[in-house]
């Protein structure tokens, strides 16, 4: 019955966010592999061996990584509910947070104490380096999505873009639940 | 129904094996310069054995039903049978038992004779009565003995070895991967910057690269341009010749 | 000129791209206080990126998908006729063309440069190569071959018949699938780029330190290859999506048809793996470009390193490559013997199995590579269990001839020599599998030959399988018969000779990748020479076949293999958006001969008799 009220085009039946969900999905499960490879790359080189790094720095862009994870998903709720007001304020806080976190890295970067060319050296600068790569990408998704919800073109109905980019959000963000202990706690 | 099949069929792969096990018996091997060598002629035609009736019975099912259930048009329809009973578990219990076997052996016993950390064969462990250390370089070897003499394209041009002797090598390299491999004796092991890799071989016939291509050092992972022609002759020969020859480089050294 | 449009948009967007990147990549350099603002593959790294976006765009992705990012209106550039294929088009069937006749021009080049590395290895001694040409030539024929098998099938076929197969309109993610294929093309030119930046040397493994060291032609191969390996995830990622949730109501998971099984298996090893040879091509543009340290022994790296990453995706390549050929095969084999695939859920069982196996094998490739003792085992055992499923898949096939109606036309030819192939292709993986024998056999033509039997005797004979199948779906003519079961046997005949010949020399003690062998060894290489010589000139007759019947061919009709899955039931050519009714599926697709069974109706038509009632349950 729903198939002949669909005869005309097929497109009827199909349910875009559905697809786009899964897709997102998918597309986590293969860079976790990625991800996944990065670490197995610094046990592998390095063992459970540390260079120096900065605590202080790396427990503060840490949990402001955290906390942008929070204020995306409020974001998402907000837009949930048509409340476009608080989802906009609470995406640019995300933004700004993203940004703080990715020069937290720069900085990190510039007064690191072991050099790229040895083993630790180059483990912790890919990892890191492609970690924030994605934090970046996910800072310019999440800006043309601002823009666009500025506009009011997303409601209760419609917000896939603030969804899939905050799970986007999320997922990096995970990744570096993973990537913060096997840089700066390990032994 | 089957039954009239099965037998014609059944024929055809006993005639295919029987050609192909003739692959078994032929002698598709270079020199058998060591005991390892002769290890692995023996495990390939063993599995060449088990290998040629399976891959016969893939030929035989194929070609006879080709012949005997071919339809000139497409309007025919086959039998209805999906193989869903008995068959299709026999079928999981053989390849798997067959899987298995070779698993165990020649696979698993094969390398337990590999890796014994009791003998000095092949990846074993145990102290070899010659140990030479070879370094591979773009696109040479260089054989240093234990009492540092060295051999190279260069200086001796050659390397000799002793027959029945166990000739441990301890392999590295100075620049890229490379990989030692002496095709008369079987045995190969990758020379990788930064780490030491062995392989002990006793040889068992005397022989030279000179009368036979077999006895030599090759490069088996490609490693650059001349990568190709990255190879060093081989001598076996008896113990006393062996010292001497040793004792020739010293004396040509000083 | 829609196509002109696209085609020198995307190459001047492209060109322009390039140079801004390079350009972009010098300024930073400069601001940054490098030395040398041009420093070379940086620079080259940064015009590539620009390049490829510009290119995309150009060719017209900007104006379909770019455009809705910046919140404005997008607009299909709508082409007409043979033009569309030159496009950025989102029709699957216009996709699968341009997947399979690029892979189909890939794959000849790259046939024409093993026809020049037999040449050369026909007698010992140089011929008219030097040793870099040689190894040049040789590692760009394995570069475009691999790209060929991880793509020809699956994008090609797959992207055709995929969504005709389970009923739907298209592909999940149209522009997506548009874009995996706009991203070729520059991988094709970044390849065939590397002879003129000295050739490559390294071979498609492309082993570190060597490929650290080596002149410029590496960096060229490595985004040349992630870009391949995007497109590749990308494309898995596609079609599971659309298997998922696009099947025609009624088409459930045990309906469905095996080559869509074999898709949907290697679309998770594509998603799931190919990050490997994107993380370990990666490592080796960091250590070539930032002097990094992971493949430098002297500063603690370690080449192994590269080599177990590089097989983790490298061994699960090898069912990316097959198991689609299994598939295809499977498929034709049932339908060509007129009777219900035998043991189907075995056969689905063999995919899911191999899946399964195929991330716990990889350090079979590394037994002679110097790892720990105590890993040889353990990948041994693992490596001899994936002969269980793959004996499944041998099984269904065996099991489907036998008693069947064989109607012996070309694709059903060549999907039987699948089967055959294989069979020679599995036994011999057995000696590699083993450490024992290995340990002699590894790296030599013993292996060469072993993967020519599993790759092209197991993909590429699917390939072609598929090419002949499809042809009258695709084009609505029909090939030349004749000509078809000519190439067939020619080709057929010509690869085994050459192949199984080419074990001898690899027991004998002739390692590969070598521009030149042992004198001793010149017999049975000339024999090979030869017989791949003519092997390499039966393609001429496939070119021809296919340009002639599809310029003069004769009307094939909507259903010429009288077949019943429902790619076949629709015209051919199928309509845009391919089913003016959609599907509904009562049956399996297999059940010749079963009375009263059907596959698919279509609501308010009549088919094979049945007459059809709306609904049909499910999904
Ligand atoms: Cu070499
Ligand atoms: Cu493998």
């Amino acid at each position: 019955m729903a198939v002949a009220a669909s005869a005309a085009h097929g497109h009827a039946t199909h349910n875009p966010v559905r697809f786009n969900r899964l897709g997102l999905w998918l597309f986590f499960f293969s860079e976790s592999i990625l991800f996944g490879l990065l670490l197995t790359t610094r046990f592998f080189l390095e063992g459970i061996e540390r260079e120096h790094v900065d605590q202080h720095l790396g427990l503060a862009i840490t949990i402001i990584l955290l906390l942008s994870s929070l204020t995306a998903f409020t974001a998402e709720t907000a837009i949930e509910h048509n409340n476009q007001r608080v989802a906009n304020w609470f995406l640019m806080a995300t933004i700004v947070l993203g940004i703080i976190f990715a020069a937290g890295v720069g900085f990190e970067w510039k007064t690191a104490e072991f050099s790229r060319h040895e083993a630790f050296g180059s483990v912790f600068f890919t990892m890191t380096g492609i970690h924030a790569a994605h934090v970046v990408s996910g800072i310019g998704i999440l800006f043309l999505v601002w823009i666009q919800l500025k506009r009011g073109k997303f409601n209760s109905k419609n917000h896939w873009p603030v969804s899939g980019s905050v799970m986007y959000w999320h997922f990096v963000d995970v990744v570096w639940v993973f990537f913060y202990p096997a840089l700066y706690l390990v032994k | 129904m089957h039954i009239k099949h099965l037998i014609p069929a059944a024929v055809l792969w006993v005639i295919i094996t029987a050609v192909g096990e003739l692959l078994v018996i032929a002698n598709l091997y270079p020199t058998v310069g060591s005991l390892e060598a002769d290890d692995f002629d023996w495990i390939f035609r063993f599995l060449l054995a088990i290998g040629v009736p399976v891959f016969a019975f893939v030929i035989a099912a194929i070609v006879y039903s080709m012949y005997a259930f071919r339809s000139a048009k497409g309007d025919e329809m086959g039998s209805t049978i999906r193989g869903n009973g008995w068959f299709p578990r026999i079928w999981l219990i053989v390849t798997g038992g067959l899987a298995a076997f070779v698993m165990v052996f020649p696979g698993l016993t094969g390398l337990q004779k590999l890796q014994s950390d009791r003998t000095a064969y092949g990846w074993g462990d145990t102290e070899a009565d010659v140990v030479i250390h070879a370094t591979g370089a773009q696109f040479n070897w260089t054989f240093t003995f234990a009492d540092g003499t060295e051999v190279n394209i260069i200086k001796g041009k050659e390397l000799v070895l002793p027959v029945h002797q166990k000739v441990r090598f301890n392999i590295d390299s100075v620049d890229v991967v490379h990989s030692l491999w002496i095709p008369a004796f079987r045995m190969k092991i990758d020379a990788i910057p930064g780490r030491t890799t062995y392989m002990t071989v006793e040889p068992t016939v005397k022989g030279s690269y000179a009368e036979d291509q077999s006895f030599r050092v090759q490069c088996a992972e490609l490693c650059g341009l001349d990568h190709s022609v990255m190879n060093f002759p081989i001598r076996v020969v008896e113990k006393p010749e062996f010292d001497q020859w040793l004792a020739s480089l010293k004396t040509g050294a000083k | 000129m829609y196509a002109a449009k696209s085609v020198s948009g995307g190459i001047g967007l492209g060109l322009i791209g390039f140079y801004l990147g390079l350009g972009f990549i010098a300024l930073l350099r400069w601001t940054l206080g490098y030395p040398e603002p041009w420093g070379g593959e940086i620079n080259i790294i940064g015009g590539y990126i620009f390049g490829l976006i510009g290119w995309l765009m150009g060719v017209g992705m900007w104006g379909i998908w770019g455009r809705e990012w910046f919140g404005q209106r997008t607009y299909p550039r709508k082409a007409p006729g043979w033009q569309r294929y030159f496009t950025f088009n989102t029709d699957h069937k216009v996709i699968g063309v341009q997947y399979t006749v690029t892979f189909i021009i890939v794959f000849l080049l790259a046939g024409a440069l093993a026809m020049m590395m037999r040449l050369e290895l026909a007698n010992s001694g140089m011929q008219f190569l030097s040793h870099a040409q040689y190894n040049g030539t040789m590692s760009l024929h394995g570069t475009l071959m691999i790209a060929v098998a991880v793509a020809a099938v699956i994008g090609g076929i797959g992207n055709y018949a995929i969504p005709l197969l389970i009923g739907a309109e298209d592909m999940a993610f149209p522009r997506l699938n548009a874009l995996t294929f706009w991203l070729v093309p520059p991988v094709a030119v970044a390849l065939l780029s590397t002879p003129f930046l000295g050739g490559m040397e390294t071979g498609w493994t492309a082993y570190p330190p060597l490929s650290v060291t080596t002149n410029s032609a590496q960096i060229m191969f490595d985004l040349g290859i992630i870009t391949f390996g995007l497109t590749s995830i990308l494309g898995g990622l596609n079609f599971l999506v659309t298997i998922m949730f696009m099947r025609a109501p009624g088409l459930s998971w045990g309906r469905l048809p095996i080559f869509v099984w074999a898709i949907f298996a290697t679309s998770w090893i594509a998603l799931l793996y190919t990050q490997g040879f994107a993380v370990a091509l990666l490592l080796i543009a960091l250590d070539r470009v930032a002097g990094m340290a992971f493949f430098n022994s002297t500063a603690g790296g370690d080449p192994l390193l590269y080599q177990h990453v590089f097989w983790f995706y490298s061994h699960p390549a090898v069912y990316i490559m097959v198991l689609p050929g299994f598939g295809m095969a499977l498929e034709i084999i049932a339908h060509f013997s007129r009777k219900p695939l035998f043991a189907y859920r075995y056969a689905v069982g063999a995919f899911l199995g191999i899946l399964g196996l195929s991330g716990v094998v990889w350090a079979h490739h590394m037994f002679t590579a110097g790892i720990p003792n105590y890993l040889h085992g353990p990948f041994l055992v693992a490596t001899e269990l994936i002969s269980v499923p793959t004996g499944l898949v041998f099984l269904s096939a065996l099991g489907t001839i036998w008693m069947g109606k064989l109607w012996l036309k070309t694709p059903m030819l060549f999907a039987l020599a699948v089967i055959f192939n294989f069979g020679c292709g599995g036994v011999t993986g057995i000696f590699l599998a083993d450490v024992p024998t290995d340990i002699h056999l590894q790296d030599t033509y013993f292996v060469v030959a072993h993967f020519h039997y599993t790759i092209v005797g197991g993909e590429i004979f699917g390939l072609f399988a598929g090419i002949y199948y499809y042809f009258p779906k695709i084009t609505g003519r029909m090939y030349n018969e004749t000509l078809g079961k000519l190439q067939f046997w020619w080709m057929f005949i010509a690869f085994n000779v050459t192949f199984f010949t080419m074990h001898l020399p690899g027991v004998q003690g002739m390692n590969r990748r070598i521009a030149d062998y042992q004198s001793g060894l010149d017999t049975v290489n000339l024999i090979v020479s030869l017989s791949g010589l003519f092997l390499g000139a039966s393609f001429i007759l496939f070119v021809y076949n296919m340009i002639n019947s599809w310029i003069r061919g004769p009307l094939a009709g909507d259903n010429p293999w009288q077949v019943r899955t429902l790619e076949w039931q629709v015209s051919s050519p199928p309509p845009l958006e391919n089913f003016p009714t959609p599907p509904v599926v009562q049956g399996h697709p297999y059940d010749y001969g079963v009375p009263g069974s059907v596959h698919g109706v279509f609501p308010g038509q009549k088919l094979g008799g049945v007459p059809v009632v709306g609904g049909g349950g499910g999904q």
